[in-house]
């Protein structure tokens, strides 16, 4: 009875545990707990429109000050958030053991991160960027200033509360409604690494605008300048861990994205700026719900057949079949695109191949194993801005023919035969004459 | 107009000259001639063959071909070593030399049928 009780008590933990760790996991890959680290708690009901955005979609928002000593990351080697929103631009130091290497080892194992600088941003916040491929202007003071498209209010102010219109063109990242008006930013800007090719400009500033301190007079050239300043930037990891940097966090607020906007120069006024639209779409992309894909039910087999043989010969026609799904942040839809293409590959793609699809995610490519031997791989490398890259990679050795696997008889050959045969005789015949021709 | 005759006459002259001191020739190396010759047009036919058809079973035409060629090869050996002019073998019976020449008639075909296929 003990015994029956002590198994009782384990199943039923086992089953809660399972229950509790509902988290990112390959066939779930949204983000479900998130980390909130915030300079001030105010900000909780300040940017309450963008937190309740994020829980009514099934998220769970842990707000902690950004000095609290207990932040931890993880336990026991376990990650405790999926995601980490950094809403504390001016945080010297983290509390507890969340330094920039503990920031870099999350998003190293897959985790999705939200930075938001502000006007003053710590130098904490600068080396996480920078660790990024993103490099906020080194003026402590200057902020990003716009004569040309500046967001057009009561007060003539100065020009540093702009209205940016040149977002990326990308569906995936933005969502496919296009966002109409203008959005409201008021902060740095940043520049991108050249060196890092994994990092994109999704909100970039006007031609008009530089970066500088609006108090004081500008007396040297404005290290940014024109739309090479970026205003929100995102990074996807090579590991597919997202990355939103952001040089305003107050294009988060409630007040911004309620706020009317009209832009200098334009006569459309909006009644709501874009920065809801555009705030939700780009973290939905960050969290996953958007743009993650996943391939399964790889297989390949000779036309006609349906088993997959563990070797090709030359020569052989063959098909590859994949399927691959698009996550929607609920289920997995079937993902349509007409430029996946398969490689048969042996040091160079021997085969490459636009695999055609069926619309419901399979996608399947025939061709003909080329007249040459070795050990060759089957490589789907599928990169796409926005989307989680693809990479697919399996291995198929390919023979030659075997010696009775040629043909024997080839009409083509007969005269051959036959010349051959025929000196033969000949030669028989030439051994009779020569001899007894006396 | 007035070399060609003579050109003609010379072409002419030159045949008949070839063709009596031809007919001197014993008849066991007229035998090996005609076979040489035999040997010789097989191998043309099968080139020509060839470019016309291409080379794909490239293996029976180098068999075929090589075959005609060792053959003719072969026989122009045997007429060396049997020639009574040919004061270099003097000291071979024809006998032996027709026995070598066997010899390698088999090997050859051995190694033809081999590669034909």
């Amino acid at each position: 009875m003990a015994n029956f009780s002590i198994a009782t008590v384990f199943v039923a933990s086992i089953s809660l545990l399972l229950a509790l760790t509902h988290s990112f996991s390959l066939e779930n890959p949204t983000d479900r707990r998130i980390l909130v680290l915030v300079d001030d708690l105010a900000l909780k009901s300040s940017h309450s429109i963008f937190f309740n955005s994020l829980q009514a979609r099934g998220f769970e928002l842990d707000f902690k000050l950004s000095d609290d000593p207990k932040i931890a990351l993880q336990r026991y080697g376990q990650h405790l958030y999926d995601g980490l929103i950094l809403f504390s631009p001016t945080t010297e130091r983290f509390g507890g053991s969340l330094d920039v290497a503990a920031i870099l080892d999350f998003v190293d194992s897959g985790k999705d991160l939200i930075v938001a600088a502000d006007a003053n941003a710590s130098d904490l916040i600068r080396n996480i960027a920078a660790e990024c491929g993103i490099d906020f202007d080194e003026d402590q003071s200057a902020v990003v200033i716009d004569h040309g498209s500046y967001a057009v209010s009561e007060t003539e102010g100065d020009h540093t509360l702009i209205a940016a219109a040149d977002f990326i063109q990308s569906d995936v990242l933005l969502g496919s409604t296009k966002i109409e008006a203008p959005v409201l930013f008021k902060g740095i800007g940043h520049s991108l690494n050249p060196a890092n090719s994994l990092v994109l400009k999704v909100l970039s500033a006007s031609p008009s605008a530089y970066s500088a301190n609006p108090k004081s007079k500008l007396s040297s050239p404005p290290s940014l300048s024109g739309s090479s300043i970026s205003l929100v930037s995102v990074v996807q990891a090579r590991n597919n861990a997202r990355i939103v940097f952001s040089g305003s966090l107050d294009l988060f607020s409630n007040k911004f994205f309620k706020s009317p906007v009209q832009k200098a120069g334009s006569s459309n006024k909006y009644a709501k700026s874009g920065n809801q639209q555009f705030a939700t779409e780009i973290s939905k992309w960050v969290f996953h719900e958007r743009g993650h894909l996943k391939a399964v039910n790889v297989r390949h087999h000779r036309v006609g057949e349906t088993d997959e043989p563990s070797i090709y010969r030359i020569n052989d026609d063959l098909e590859y079949l994949v399927e691959i799904y698009e996550w929607s942040g609920s289920s997995w839809e079937p993902y349509v695109a007409n430029d996946v293409q398969v490689q048969f590959y042996m040091m160079s793609p021997y085969v490459l191949k636009t695999m055609s699809s069926n619309n419901k995610g399979l996608y399947i490519a025939s061709f003909k194993v080329p007249d040459v031997y070795g050990v060759f791989q089957f490589k789907v490398e599928y990169q796409r801005l926005g989307y989680t890259s693809l990479s697919l990679a399996k291995q198929i050795p390919v023979r030659p023919f075997r010696h009775n696997e040629y043909e024997r008889f080839i009409p083509t050959a007969f005269p051959y035969y036959g010349a051959s045969f025929s000196t033969m005789a000949a030669f028989f015949i030439f051994s009779f004459v020569y001899l007894y021709s006396k | 107009m007035g070399r060609s005759p003579t050109t003609k006459d010379d072409a002419q002259a030159l045949f008949q000259s070839l063709r009596s001191a031809y007919a001197a020739t014993p008849t066991n190396l007229k035998i090996i001639d005609l076979y040489v010759v035999f040997a010789v047009f097989t191998a043309v036919i099968q080139v020509v063959y060839m470019a016309v058809v291409g080379s794909f079973p490239f293996n029976s035409f180098l068999s075929g071909v090589l075959s005609c060629v060792g053959t003719a090869v072969l026989a122009v050996c045997l007429r060396i070593q049997v020639n009574k002019e040919n004061k270099e073998f003097k000291y071979l019976p024809p006998e032996r030399a027709f026995a070598d020449f066997v010899l390698c008639n088999l090997v050859l075909h051995l190694v033809i049928m081999n590669f034909l296929g």
